[in-house]
């Protein structure tokens, strides 16, 4: 009992960031029905510019964050501009693009931070919390606690404000929005950036967890992908539960098969995918394209 | 064809020739180059061709490559039987990395697949019998009576023969009924579905040819390194063979070959910039997909196009000829029910789009429906042809149930359909939309493919004669080898009727036939479907053209909000005070004439939800 619910906590916290991961792409692709391969390659980056700008700029930890989020959201609005002529055309042709971008960046960050990775210290050095016997780390509290603001932040924003409706106009009927004078251009490039922005946040967050490296990408934005589809892609809720799903799964295949924790998970999420493909929050239509 | 001949012993001449020319490390190079190149037919035949997204194809290449490495060095097995069952182990595991295809499609399936190839590398490099990270090392290498394998020299020649004639079942394969059918898949699967083409088991042949072309490439990698390592199997060369993929042509094979060979020379030639080199893929993928989406195959014909056009040379005028009518049957005195609805419900969540609609359509009738839009016409048209599974009720074609049947089953049992929104096969010719209709030959006799392929070829001939008769009887046979796309409105839909009745069917369903039709055409279409008629086929049509339903039809079906309100001769049912009812506060009497645009249909989005 104890050893399970110490496993739930673990999972948890990375299924927090997978939920992230998750987050910024449903949002990407309910806009703009583009699923951005590279996604996971824009949280590496963030990762990695976290981590610079907190280790060897010695930014505060926060200030390092919102740097890197700002950097990677330039980032997500240059890829944006490169694809659009393909928006809601083609949609492999889409796919293989990102795919091609995904390239890029590690290759970009091989180049700039080389080929050995970093480990980057806790930001808190509060000792573990002892929660009925169940240590808590008190860093695996921030990254919950990030998350859920950012939730929240993403829930509001596409609700409550207009450039948000406009956004969720866009997913609906890019046409129609066009028709009623929204740029819909515009308002993709916002998507965009803000999902690169979540990546970022994601890949931050996960330095201190993980080890960060040109290959976290993969890693990490496999089970991202995998979370949003688990959730139901495109659903901001979908998007959370699908984290927390395949965080704990991920905790659990760690525990009881150990190196064979990676192929567990998947063949776990193939059956599942399979059994629902569209999620538990489903999507209206599969086929998007 | 003389030219294609020279080519191809040019090539051969040329290929037995090389190694005559290369020192010994450039040949290790292109005998590696040879082994990508295996590989990238494979993800072509799988992606470009058959449009599943397949990221585990060098899964299959790790399974045929590690298998070959446990079973001799394991169990002892010489290299040659290894190599057999390295093969069929990878096929194996090639259908059932293929079964989520069945549920999913694009992206979904894109990070199925990845995820299950990233497992794979998860697990050789964790298990003992894969040797882990080390990998495994002494794989006996392949032995032939008076021939030294171990020379580099020698088995590039062993790999040339693999290659060229896993090159040539390739091409055979696409340019043949199987590949028609993986194309017109690709294009658009429930068209392919209406036209007798098995999609799930197409899905399954499409995993099974690439993880085929995974399990030889695998096999030979094993032969000529007699290394395995997980790396060699890693997530991002699984990038980099789709990046060789795109860059030659996705859709076309020689494209992928030429991409696999070039790439790797490349990326051998810039192995001490291995970052910058991959930097540059990267970049070339972006440019190829947004500039040249078709890749290096498909540049020579896009240049052709742009020098023509320069050149402002007028291809011989292309015309739409008439249409020549059958020769009529003689229509027997008393026609039996063809087609029998009995209480068809369908429940689309809250909405009840057909509730409990009756009709019986009669041998060589031509029946008319009409109704206002969301009336439920079309629903009733995807549940006769199988799109739709009713909620209640039953179908009956022939007397036999069919209310449960799959599209490819009807098909072949005798109904056809067209579209409302057209739905040709985009990337397809003229004559190969007509082709796929043609070809009654049910899916899983693709074994001839394996053993009888000559067989195959007949088939092939019999049909293409057919095919140029169908075209040359609708006024098509200028349009044949043209992509149905780039065509004017009115020729598209008669290349649909066309498509529907090269299948030969007992009854035909026509959605809309006359949408966008002016006078002319309209009164094309009308002498079209009298003699279809004549020929003995039954007709069902969804008009809103009340002229042409009053000059064509016997008897006429009205639906409204999913009922029959009326169904008798077009002179009735025009006077039919339901009929009126049912219309009005949309369009009076006067205007039923009248051609009224049809918003798209909901439930034809409903149907790409279930497909």
């Amino acid at each position: 009992m104890q050893d399970t619910l110490q496993t739930l906590v673990g999972g948890l916290s990375l299924g927090a960031v997978y939920a992230l991961v998750a987050m910024g792409f449903s949002l990407v692709y309910r806009t703009m029905g583009l699923v951005n391969f590279a996604h996971a390659d824009i949280a590496m980056i963030g990762a990695y510019a976290a981590s610079t700008f907190y280790l060897t700029a010695k930014l505060p930890f926060a200030a390092a964050m919102v740097t890197a989020i700002v950097v990677t959201g330039v980032i997500g609005l240059v890829i944006e501009r490169v694809l659009r002529p393909l928006e809601n055309k083609d949609f492999d042709l889409m796919l293989i693009g990102t795919i091609g971008f995904g390239i890029v960046l590690q290759a970009v960050a091989v180049l700039i931070w080389g080929t050995t990775g970093r480990a980057v210290p806790s930001p808190l050095h509060a000792a573990p919390l002892d929660i009925l016997g169940i240590r808590v780390r008190t860093y695996d509290l921030l990254v919950m606690a990030v998350t859920a603001v950012a939730v929240v932040a993403l829930a509001l924003f596409l609700s409550r404000t207009k450039r948000g409706a406009a956004m969720q106009a866009v997913a609906m009927d890019h046409e129609a929005a066009t028709a009623v004078g929204i740029d819909v251009g515009r308002s993709n490039a916002l998507a965009f950036a803000i999902g690169a922005g979540l990546a970022a946040l994601a890949g931050g967050l996960v330095g201190p967890m993980l080890y960060v490296d040109a290959s976290l990408g993969g890693a990490l934005g496999i089970k991202g992908f995998a979370a949003a589809m688990l959730g139901g892609f495109g659903s901001v809720q979908g998007a959370v539960v699908g984290g927390i799903a395949i965080g704990v799964l991920d905790s659990y295949a760690a525990g009881h098969f150990q190196g064979y924790s990676v192929l567990v998970t998947f063949l776990v999420f193939t059956v599942a995918i399979m059994v629902r493909p569209t999620g538990i929050f489903g999507e209206r239509t599969v086929s998007r394209a | 064809m003389r030219t294609r001949i020279a080519t191809t012993g040019a090539v051969v001449v040329a290929a037995w020739a090389l190694p005559y020319g290369l020192g010994s490390y450039t040949i290790h190079v292109v005998d590696i180059a040879l082994i990508y190149a295996l590989l990238a037919i494979g993800m072509g035949l799988a992606m470009g061709v058959s449009g599943q997204i397949n990221l585990a194809q060098v899964a299959f290449f790790g399974v045929g490559a590690y298998s070959v490495a446990i079973l001799t060095t394991h169990y002892g097995y010489g290299f040659w039987p290894a190599a057999l069952l390295s093969v069929l182990a990878t096929v194996v595991t090639g259908l059932f990395v293929g079964i989520p295809a069945l549920r999913m499609q694009s992206h979904y399936l894109g990070i199925v697949t990845l995820g299950l190839a990233l497992g794979f590398v998860n697990w050789i490099t964790n298990a003992h019998i894969s040797g882990g990270a080390d990998g495994i090392s002494g794989v006996p290498g392949p032995t032939l009576p008076g021939v030294d394998l171990s020379s580099e020299y020698l088995y590039y020649y062993l790999e040339a023969v693999v290659f060229g004639l896993a090159l040539v079942f390739g091409l055979f394969v696409v340019r043949t009924s199987l590949g028609r059918r993986l194309r017109a898949m690709r294009d658009d699967s429930l068209a392919a579905g209406a036209t007798g083409a098995e999609v799930p088991l197409l899905r399954m042949t499409a995993f099974l040819l690439a993880s085929l072309y995974g399990g030889l490439a695998g096999v030979l990698y094993s032969g000529l390194i007699r290394y395995v390592a997980p790396e060699t199997f890693s997530i991002a060369n699984m990038f980099i063979l789709l990046a060789m993929v795109v860059i030659g042509g996705r859709r076309s094979l020689v494209g992928c070959v030429v991409g696999a060979i070039g790439l790797t020379l490349v990326r051998e030639w810039l192995s001490d910039f291995s970052t910058y080199a991959q930097l540059g893929y990267g970049v070339v993928v972006v440019v190829m997909v947004v500039f040249a989406p078709t890749g290096l195959a498909g540049v020579p014909a896009r240049l052709r196009g742009r020098y023509e056009r320069w050149r402002g040379r007028e291809t011989a005028r292309a015309e739409l000829r008439p249409f020549t009518p059958y020769s009529p049957v003689e229509r027997p005195d008393t026609a039996g029910v063809l087609l029998a609805v009995e209480g068809v419900t369908k429940q689309f969540r809250g909405l009840r789009a057909l509730d409990g609609v009756s009709l019986a359509v009669h041998e060589g009738e031509i029946r008319g429906i009409v109704g206002p839009n969301g009336s439920g016409k079309t629903t009733l048209f995807n549940v006769i042809s199988g799109f739709y599974r009713a909620t209640a009720g039953t179908v009956r074609l022939v007397g036999d149930d069919t209310t449960a049947a799959r599209p490819y089953a009807l098909s072949l049992a005798g109904l056809s359909r067209t579209f409302q929104n057209l739905r040709l096969f985009g990337q397809l010719t003229v004559r190969e939309n007509v082709l796929v209709a043609l070809d009654r030959s049910r899916t899983h006799s693709i074994w001839r493919y394996a053993l009888w392929q000559p067989g195959v070829w007949m088939h092939e001939r019999l049909l293409r004669a057919q095919a140029d008769e169908v075209l040359e009887r609708f006024g098509l046979a200028d349009f044949a080898a043209a992509g149905p796309t780039s065509l004017p409105y009115g020729i598209q839909r008669r290349i649909e009727i066309a498509r529907a009745m090269a299948a030969r069917p007992r009854l035909l369903l026509l959605d809309e036939p006359a949408a966008g039709l002016n006078g002319e055409e309209v009164q094309q279409l009308i002498r079209i479907v009298r003699s279809i008629r004549d020929s003995g086929t039954t007709v069902i049509l969804i008009e809103h053209n009340m002229g042409l339903v009053m000059s064509l039809c016997e008897k006429v079906t009205v639906l409204s909000g999913g009922n029959v309100i009326a169904e008798g001769t077009p002179q009735e049912v025009v006077t039919a005070p339901e009929v009126i009812e049912a219309y009005l506060g949309e369009s009076d009497l006067a205007e039923l004439g009248m051609d009224t645009p049809e918003a798209a249909d909901r439930p034809d989005r409903a149907k790409e939800a279930t497909s």
